[in-house]
C-alpha cells in the first residue's frame, strides 16, 4: 500500500515537472500557449415540432439514371423471405417482396432490436444487376450498419460477396465497411452488385436513428437470366 | 369525512405525486429549451451572472430558485450539474402544487379536494411537465397559491392573505410573461363570481354569506409585495435596474410573437384535442377526457342550488369563470405549446374534484354510490397508468402527445461517441470540437458538451476556419453539404437523430478515428 502511494506521488510529481518544464521551455523560446476565444452558442427559443410524415429528401440530389443490361428483370417479386427474427414485432416478412412500397402503416415489417437480417431466395443463381431497398420512408431515418451480401450458399458460409457495408466501426462484426450512411427516402437505396452471380441476397441492419428496431418496406432485386 | 381519514388519504396522494415526479429524472434527453435554461442557470451558478432578456427565456425565478437546490446537492459549477439536479426544481414544485391545494379545504371541502388532488397527482400532462426544467410548473405553483390566497382573502380578509396573494402574484410575474393572462382571468372571474352571487341573492336563493370587505391598505400591501418581489428578481437583486422596465417592455415582443405565424401556430382546438383524445399511428391512445367530463359536472354543480354547499358552490363558480376565461385566452392565441396547458388545466382538475364529490353526493342509494365510486377510481387509476407510460415508457417518443420538439434518444449516442473519442484523444476534454449548425440544431449540444474545454459554435462552415484543426466537427445536414469538399475524405462521418426528421452529422478526424478503432480492438 505504502509503495503504491509513493509510486503515485512520484508519477504525479514527474507529470507536474514535465508540464512545467514544457511551459518554461516554451517561454524560453519566446512562446506562450495560444488562448483561443471560441464563439459561444446562441440562445434561441423552442424549435419547430416536426411530427408529420416527411417524404422529402434531406440531403443529396435525386438519384441519377442507373443503366443495366438489356433484358434485366425484377426477379425478387413474391420470392420467399426468411429473417433472423421470424416473429416480427409488426407485419410479416413476406411483405418485403410483395411489390408494395407505400410508406404508410401496414406496409412494413418490424424486426426486433439490434443486429438483424432478412434473406431473399431468388430460386436461381443469376447475374444480379441492382438491389433496391426501402427500409422505412414515412420519416427521415438512418439505418445503422447496413450490410448487403449475396451468395449461392443459403447459410452464407462460403462464396459470400459483400456489395455494400457502412458499418464503419464494425459494431455488427461483419467487418469494417467503407460505404457511407444515408438517410432513407421514398426513392429507396440502390446497391450495385456489379453483376455478381448469386441466388440469395441477405440484408443486415442494426437499428436506426429513431429506435433500435429494424424495418423493411420492400426489397427489389434485378437480374439478367443466367446463361 | 373525518380529519384522520382525510389526512391519511391526502398523504397517500402526495406520495403518489412525488413518486411520479421524482423517479428517474435523468431518463429523458435534455430538451432544447431545458438546455437553454440550464446554460443560463450555469452562468448564475458559476459567476453570479444574470440579466433579464426581454426577448426570450422568460422570468428569473427559475434560475434563482434553482440556486439552493444546486448548492444543497453540491453542484457549484455548470459541469457539476446534471439533469436530475435541475429537474428536481420543477419536480418538487410539482409536488408543492398538490400540497398547496390544502389551502382550498375550507373553500371546496375535503372530499372535493381529495379528488382534485388525485387528478393533479396522476394527470399525465401535469406529471410530464413537472419533470421538465422550464418555468411552467413554477408558474403553476404560484398561480395556485395566488388563487387560494385570493379566495381565502375573499372569505376572511386579512393582512396575511393580502400579503400572500401579492407575493404569489409577484413570483408569477417573475416566472413567465403569460402570468398576465392568469391575472386578467382571475380579476374578471372574481367580478363575475360576485355578480352571480348577487343575482342569486336577489332571487331569494341561498347565497354565499361571506362579504368581500376589501380594505385599501390590504390591497396596497398586496401590490407592494408583488412589485417588490418582481423588482428584486428582475433587477437581479438591484444589479440591473433596467430589468424591471424590460419586463414590461417584453410584452410588446411577446404580444407580436403570440399572434404571428411561426413554428408554433396550432388551431384553437389544439389543447382540447390533445387532452381529450390523441393517437399517433399505431401508438397508444391518450386521453384525459375523464377530467374534462368530471369538470363539466363540477361546472353544473357550481350553478345548481343543491346539493353542493354554498361556499363550495361559490368557489366552483369562480373556477368555472377562471377556467373558461383562461382556456379561451390560451386557445385563441395562435402560438401554442403543450406546456401552456398547465395554467388553465388546473382549473379543470379542481373542478373535476368538485364534480366528483357532487356526483357521489347525488346518489341516495349506497350501492349505486359504491359502483360510481369504483368506476371513477378506476378512471383515475387509468390516468396514473397513462402518466407512467408518458413519463417512463414514451418520455421522448413522438407518439406521446406531450412530446414536443423533443431531443431524440439517438442524440445521446452521439454524445457517447464523443465521450469515447475524448478518452483516446491525447488532449482528452481539451480536444477541439467545432459545432457548425443553425441555432435550432445547436441545442442541447452546449449542455452535453459542458465539460469540454474547447468547443466553438458557428452557424456557417465558411466562418469556422479549417475543419482539420478540430478533432471532431458536429454539423447539421445543411452544413454537412458545405463541409463535404472541405473535409476532403479526411473525416469519418456518422448520422445521429437530433429530433424526428432532424439530423446531426458527427465528423471524426481520420487519425482520431483510427486511434479509436485501435482502442476498441484492444479491449
Amino acid at each position: 500500500m505504502k509503495k503504491t502511494v509513493v509510486f503515485v506521488l512520484a508519477i504525479a510529481a514527474f507529470s507536474g515537472m514535465l508540464a512545467s518544464s514544457q511551459a518554461v521551455a516554451a517561454q524560453e523560446q519566446g512562446k506562450e500557449e495560444l488562448k483561443l476565444q471560441l464563439p459561444k452558442p446562441m440562445f434561441i427559443g423552442t424549435p419547430r415540432n416536426i411530427n408529420s410524415p416527411n417524404l422529402e429528401k434531406i440531403t443529396g440530389k435525386p438519384r441519377g439514371t442507373f443503366f443495366v443490361p438489356l433484358g434485366t428483370k425484377l426477379v425478387s417479386l413474391n420470392k420467399p423471405v426468411t429473417a433472423s427474427d421470424m416473429q416480427p414485432v409488426i407485419g410479416e416478412v413476406s411483405c418485403i417482396t410483395d411489390g408494395e412500397k407505400s410508406g404508410e402503416d401496414g406496409y412494413f415489417v418490424e424486426l426486433g432490436p439490434g443486429k438483424q437480417y432478412v434473406q431473399i431466395d431468388l430460386k436461381a443463381s443469376q447475374p444480379l444487376q441492382a438491389v433496391l431497398v426501402w427500409h422505412y420512408h414515412s420519416q427521415a431515418r438512418v439505418y445503422r450498419d447496413v450490410v448487403v451480401q449475396v451468395s449461392d450458399d443459403k447459410d452464407f458460409v462460403s462464396g459470400v460477396t459483400t456489395i455494400f457495408n457502412n458499418d464503419h466501426d464494425n459494431s455488427s462484426g461483419l467487418g469494417i465497411g467503407k460505404d457511407k450512411e444515408y438517410i432513407e427516402t421514398f426513392e429507396g437505396k440502390l446497391f450495385d452488385p456489379h453483376e455478381t452471380k448469386a441466388r440469395f441476397v441477405r440484408l443486415w441492419s442494426n437499428g436506426n436513428t429513431s429506435n433500435d428496431m429494424n424495418h423493411y418496406v420492400e426489397v427489389e432485386v434485378y437480374a439478367t437470366p443466367a446463361k | 369525512m373525518n380529519k384522520k381519514a382525510f389526512t391519511g388519504l391526502f398523504l397517500l396522494i402526495v406520495i403518489a405525486a412525488a413518486s411520479f415526479r421524482l423517479a428517474d429524472l435523468g431518463l429523458r434527453p435534455m430538451h432544447h429549451d431545458e438546455a437553454n435554461q440550464a446554460l443560463k442557470f450555469g452562468a448564475l451558478l458559476e459567476r453570479g451572472e444574470y440579466r433579464y432578456d426581454k426577448a426570450d427565456h422568460h422570468g428569473p425565478s427559475l434560475y434563482y430558485l434553482s440556486l439552493p437546490f444546486a448548492r444543497i446537492l453540491g453542484a457549484d459549477t455548470l459541469a457539476a450539474l446534471d439533469e436530475r439536479t435541475l429537474r428536481m426544481v420543477p419536480a418538487l414544485f410539482g409536488v408543492g402544487v398538490v400540497l398547496l391545494l390544502l389551502l382550498f379545504v375550507p373553500l371546496i371541502g375535503r372530499e372535493a379536494l381529495l379528488w382534485g388532488a388525485l387528478g393533479l397527482a396522476l394527470s399525465p400532462v401535469m406529471v410530464y411537465f413537472s419533470r421538465f426544467y422550464i418555468q411552467e410548473t413554477l408558474l403553476l405553483f404560484f398561480l395556485v397559491g395566488l388563487i387560494a390566497a385570493a379566495l381565502r382573502y375573499r372569505r376572511r380578509p386579512s393582512w396575511g392573505w393580502a400579503a400572500a396573494a401579492g407575493s404569489f402574484a409577484g413570483m408569477m410575474y417573475a416566472t413567465k410573461e403569460t402570468s398576465v393572462i392568469a391575472f386578467g382571468a382571475i380579476a374578471v372571474a372574481l367580478l363575475l363570481t360576485r355578480l352571480a352571487g348577487r343575482a342569486e341573492k336577489e332571487k331569494g336563493l341561498p347565497a354565499d354569506s361571506s362579504r368581500p370587505r376589501v380594505r385599501w391598505e390590504h390591497l396596497l400591501l398586496g401590490a407592494a409585495c408583488a412589485v417588490f418581489i418582481s423588482f428584486l428578481l428582475f433587477t437581479s437583486f438591484f444589479q440591473n435596474p433596467r430589468g424591471w422596465l424590460d419586463s414590461i417592455l417584453s410584452f410588446q415582443i411577446y404580444f407580436v410573437r403570440a399572434g404571428e405565424a411561426g413554428f408554433h401556430v396550432h388551431p384553437w382546438l389544439y389543447y382540447f384535442q390533445t387532452l381529450a383524445f390523441s393517437r399517433s399511428g399505431a401508438g397508444p391512445v391518450w386521453s384525459e377526457a375523464l377530467i374534462l367530463v368530471l369538470a363539466a359536472l363540477g361546472m353544473i354543480a357550481a350553478f345548481r342550488g343543491r346539493p353542493s354547499p354554498v361556499a363550495e358552490r361559490t368557489t366552483l363558480r369562480f373556477l368555472v369563470f377562471y377556467t373558461g376565461l383562461s382556456t379561451a385566452a390560451f386557445s385563441l392565441i395562435p402560438y401554442k405549446t403543450p406546456w401552456n396547458i398547465l395554467p388553465f388545466y388546473i382549473g379543470f382538475i379542481v373542478l373535476a374534484g368538485g364534480g366528483t364529490a357532487a356526483l357521489l353526493r347525488s346518489f341516495r342509494s349506497r350501492q349505486v354510490r359504491a359502483v360510481v365510486f369504483l368506476a371513477v377510481t378506476a378512471g383515475f387509476l387509468h390516468l396514473g397508468l397513462q402518466a407512467w407510460r408518458a413519463n417512463f415508457v414514451y418520455p421522448a417518443d413522438p407518439r406521446n402527445p406531450y412530446v414536443y420538439a423533443q431531443t431524440s434518444p439517438d442524440f445521446l449516442k452521439l454524445i457517447r461517441r464523443v465521450e469515447e473519442l475524448r478518452a483516446v484523444h491525447p488532449d482528452h476534454e481539451k480536444m477541439l470540437i467545432k459545432v457548425i449548425a443553425g441555432p435550432y440544431e445547436t441545442w442541447p449540444l452546449p449542455w452535453y458538451l459542458r465539460r469540454f474545454g474547447r468547443v466553438g459554435y458557428w452557424h456557417e462552415a465558411a466562418s469556422a476556419g479549417p475543419p482539420e484543426d478540430a478533432a471532431v466537427v458536429i454539423s447539421d445536414t445543411r452544413q454537412a453539404g458545405s463541409l463535404e469538399s472541405l473535409l476532403n475524405g479526411s473525416f469519418q462521418s456518422e448520422y445521429y437523430e437530433l429530433r424526428p426528421n432532424v439530423f446531426l452529422v458527427l465528423h471524426i478526424r481520420a487519425d482520431l478515428w483510427e486511434e479509436y478503432l485501435k482502442s476498441r480492438s484492444e479491449r
